[in-house]
């Protein structure tokens, strides 16, 4: 047994010594005078005392304030019972739940192990103690707060269910260390196989982080590329295989265009290499796949696909600071693959579909399509003569981009003053001067906004999105309606108007929610292949898993979190307090003292 | 003049007179009568005559039927000493009206009865040095006596009840009802009752005890002060002190009690503070202390 604070016991002498030090002062009595006083009882204990000394005499009111104070002090000083555990008295418990925890290292899969030891934690939770579970998937969520209801619990943890995405472990960490709010003697619980992100800017506070590696390693085989190209040999369709295993390994792979095989070869992927595979694209086809089947212990990688429409991905280049609303508008859309960069690249973005740039002085591009945000820079659409400060909306123009978007009440601190030159066409306007410029040349188009979303109150606004989604469709063109390739696991968004619904893999269907013209699409979190449906509308949605991080499926014995490494614990020593007995026997005691006083008073 | 009593308890007193248990041998002929035989009109008994007898007393119808000499005999009629005994110690003044104060109201109630009764009534002041108490009779000396009562005592604190009562008893006070009016808070009040009866008077305990004697409402840890010079105790005045207390004072009024009535006398508590009509009608009325 040991003590938390044991500077708390030290507190017992001088208490001590002035609780007997009250019983050794002799009263000083208040003079009465009544007819006689031999009838009055000779001795009388004294239950009180406030001045002079005398001698100690045996008191159980003594006794009793001297064993509720060992009590009392020595729950101050907590005393605590080494034991071994996952669980403190409040834990935070973070669920590894992305694709390599579906690796089968450990039977009957790294994630199903991580939850069993989640289970084990809840249910070896002692009364008072408190946990909560966070799965840390592709978006971390809350599965019940801290509590100690196991029953309940355990039926929470039972229905969670794994996903083929990347998980942001990071941001579940945080909100880890959010729920636990700086208590002391919290812990965080991290079950995982470390296959994540470093993470920085993390801070657990007062809590401790425990990590528990789940895993013990394998080899995996991933398709790390899947691509069409047109060459001049025709329309190419190439393949690559990764072995993130650490011996040579042989697999089949098959690719297939729209659904039927076309080519399938046996392919030997020494340790730590990549293995290509190219053959002629049949000309046509509007989705390719390729299948491998390694068994490796990851399946979620052994798919992919890609479509052949071109607008059917987007690369966008953010250019400039971050800007987390103006990435998530983007993100919303499935075709979008965003890169960020502070400055616009040497070659000037000409692999990007879209280049973005957001409160930075804008530059010539290379791309077919070019977002300006706030500063007109160099373009030769737009020519800039000052700021102006606090527009107002005036009114903008029928066009697809301002469709359903409503400039009406949005506060602007500074906009540009700029004028449209040459071709371009002003679609929304303030008081004092353009708002919304666009140019649309064969091949390239461009548009322009005078003022950034950060100095506005644009991005709190629904209509931002949309007017990302509108602007995305103008500068990448629109989406055709043949299969949409999304990353498993990253939510998007699709335009509908009266109902959207999508079905699963395994059949199940899912009405979507509606929001201003817009239906998110959040169950993709596993690789297969869904039907989307929107107003009437069925499209086929194929997601997959194209990730180095999630396909290297060594455990990670050692974690970078924010500043510090956090090594993986096999099972911490959980130091189990015991100052609620005490609490309970030093109310028990005084309540006796307290009824031994009374009776006598 | 002040009677010390109203007017209305006075008429309530009225034709009765202080009814001892037991007869007391008189000085004087008196109007209280005796187991002597004596001159009285009160019929006795009948004996055998016996030479030189008074023949006034012979029973001559009983000589005519019978033919034998019968005398009748006669009770004797004689004055009763009544001694007042007023406990004049410091533990007298407590109390809201004081004892003391109630002492010479109960004593004024007596000693009116007996001065009707035509006994020979002595107040006396216990424990104080005073000149020989006058002995009234009649009522014409209710006067007198209620003039004694109200009269102020002398600056000398008196000692104890037990010591007060046992100089009355070495002295030569006559024998005869003795009732003392004190509160007998003394330990050693139950032994100076059982010598009051050893000396052969017939004694009535009256024991007059205030609020703060009954029922004392004390709070807290106290430093209670003899009244009457005993020692000091401290206490803390909790309900446990309290009931101890009650418990004292319920015994050593049971052994005052026990002393009086064993020697044949009589004994009473008062509430300082009760009506005295009310003692007058159900204690003795009721009771038989006076008839």
């Amino acid at each position: 047994m040991s003590f938390a604070r044991p500077d708390f016991l030290l507190l017992f002498l001088p208490l001590a010594a002035i609780i007997i030090a009250l019983y050794l002062l002799r009263m000083r009595r208040k003079n009465f005078m009544v007819p006689a006083t031999f009838l009055w009882p000779a001795k009388t204990e004294e239950i009180r005392a406030n001045a002079l000394f005398q001698r100690l005499k045996p008191s159980w009111l003594l006794f009793l304030q001297l064993l509720a104070l060992t009590a009392i002090v020595a729950g101050f000083a907590r005393p605590q019972f080494a034991q071994r555990g996952l669980a403190g008295e409040t834990t935070v418990i973070v669920l590894d739940s992305s694709a390599s925890m579906g690796a089968t290292d450990v039977l009957p899969s790294r994630f199903s192990d991580a939850k069993a030891l989640a289970r084990e934690a809840i249910q070896a939770a002692r009364p008072g103690d408190q946990i909560a579970l966070i799965e840390a998937g592709p978006v971390p969520r809350v599965i019940f707060p801290l509590g100690n209801d196991a029953a309940r619990q355990t039926s929470a943890l039972d229905a969670i269910k794994g996903t083929d995405a990347e998980a942001d472990v990071g941001e579940a960490l945080r909100l880890a260390s959010a729920v636990v709010a700086n208590r002391d003697g919290a812990r965080l619980v991290l079950l995982s196989d470390g296959d994540f992100e470093p993470i920085k800017d993390f801070s657990a506070g007062k809590a401790a982080v425990v990590y528990r590696k789940i895993g013990i390693g394998g080899t995996n085989i991933a398709i790390e590329a899947l691509g069409v190209s047109d060459t001049t040999r025709g329309r190419q369709l190439y393949a690559g295989l990764k072995n993130y295993g650490g011996q040579p390994w042989e697999t089949s792979l098959s690719l297939y265009a729209d659904g039927k095989v076309v080519d399938s070869v046996r392919l030997k992927v020494a340790a730590h290499s990549t293995v290509g595979h190219t053959i002629a694209a049949p000309a046509g086809a509007r989705l390719y796949e390729a299948k491998i089947d390694p068994q490796d212990v990851l399946k979620a990688d052994d798919y992919a696909a890609i479509s052949s429409d071109p607008t059917a991905s987007l690369r966008v280049l953010m250019v400039g600071k971050p800007d987390p609303f103006l990435e998530r508008a983007l993100a919303l859309d499935p075709r979008v693959t965003l890169d960020k960069a502070a400055e616009l690249p040497p070659d000037g973005g000409s692999t990007y579909d879209v280049v973005v740039f957001d409160g930075v002085p804008a530059q010539p591009t290379a791309s077919r399509g070019t977002l300006i945000l706030g500063d007109a820079g160099t373009s030769n659409f737009v020519a800039a003569s000052g700021v102006d400060k606090s527009p107002k909306f005036l009114r903008s123009e029928t066009s697809p981009i301002m469709k359903g978007v409503d400039l009406n009440g949005v506060f602007i601190d500074n906009a540009q003053r700029v004028t449209a030159s040459g071709d371009a066409e002003v679609i929304a306007r303030s008081a004092t001067g353009p708002l919304i410029i666009v140019q649309s040349k064969p091949n390239r188009r461009q548009l322009y906004v005078a003022f950034s979303p950060l100095e506005s109150d644009f991005p709190l606004q629904v209509a931002f999105p949309i007017f990302i989604a509108n602007a995305l469709d103008f500068l990448g063109g629109t989406a055709g309606n043949g299969p949409l390739v999304v990353a498993s696991g990253r939510p998007f968004a699709t335009p509908a108007q009266k109902a959207a619904s999508i079905q699963t893999p395994d059949g199940g269907k899912t009405d979507l929610a509606i929001v201003n013209g817009l239906a998110t699409v959040r169950e993709t979190r596993n690789v297969g292949n869904y039907t989307l449906t929107t107003d009437g509308k069925s499209r086929p949605v194929v997601a997959t898993l194209r990730s180095p991080r999630e396909s290297d499926v060594a455990p990670v014995a050692q974690l970078a979190l924010g500043n510090r490494a956090v090594k993986s614990t096999q099972s911490p020593l959980r130091f189990a307090d015991y100052w609620r007995p005490l609490a309970v026997l030093a109310l028990l005691v005084l309540a006796g003292e307290w009824w031994l006083f009374a009776r006598r008073s | 003049m002040d009677l010390l009593l109203p007017a209305r308890s006075l008429r309530m007193l009225e034709g009765l007179r202080l009814a001892p248990r037991a007869s007391h041998p008189g000085r004087i002929r008196g109007e209280r009568l005796t187991r002597r035989a004596g001159l009285s009109i009160e019929f006795a008994d009948y004996r055998e005559y016996s030479e030189g007898d008074d023949l006034r007393h012979l029973d001559w119808n009983v000589l005519a039927r019978l033919d034998s000499p019968v005398m009748r005999t006669y009770r004797d009629e004689e004055d009763l000493a009544v001694h007042l005994l007023l406990d004049d110690s410091p533990s007298m003044s407590f109390g809201d009206p004081t004892k003391a104060q109630v002492a010479r109201e109960l004593a004024a109630a007596l000693g009116y009865t007996g001065l009707l009764g035509g006994d020979a009534v002595t107040p006396l002041r216990l424990g104080r040095r005073q000149p020989p108490p006058p002995v009234m009779r009649g009522r014409a000396a209710y006067g007198r006596f209620v003039s004694w009562l109200s009269r102020e005592p002398g600056e000398e604190i008196p000692g104890p009840l037990s010591d007060s009562v046992r100089s009355f008893v070495a002295s030569k006070a006559r024998k005869g009802l003795a009732i003392v009016l004190s509160d007998g808070l003394d330990p050693e009040a139950p032994a100076a009752v059982r010598a009051l009866v050893g000396r052969g008077h017939e004694v009535w305990f009256i024991q007059i005890l205030s609020d703060l004697d009954l029922d004392p409402d004390l709070e807290g840890d106290l430093r209670l002060v003899d009244g009457e010079g005993g020692n000091a105790v401290d206490i803390t005045a909790n309900s446990h002190a309290l009931r101890l207390y009650r418990e004292n004072l319920a015994r050593h009024n049971a052994a005052l009690s026990e002393a009086a009535r064993r020697g044949g006398g009589r004994y009473a508590l008062f509430r300082a503070g009760d009506p005295i009509d009310a003692f007058i009608r159900d204690v003795l009325r009721r009771e038989g202390w006076v008839k």
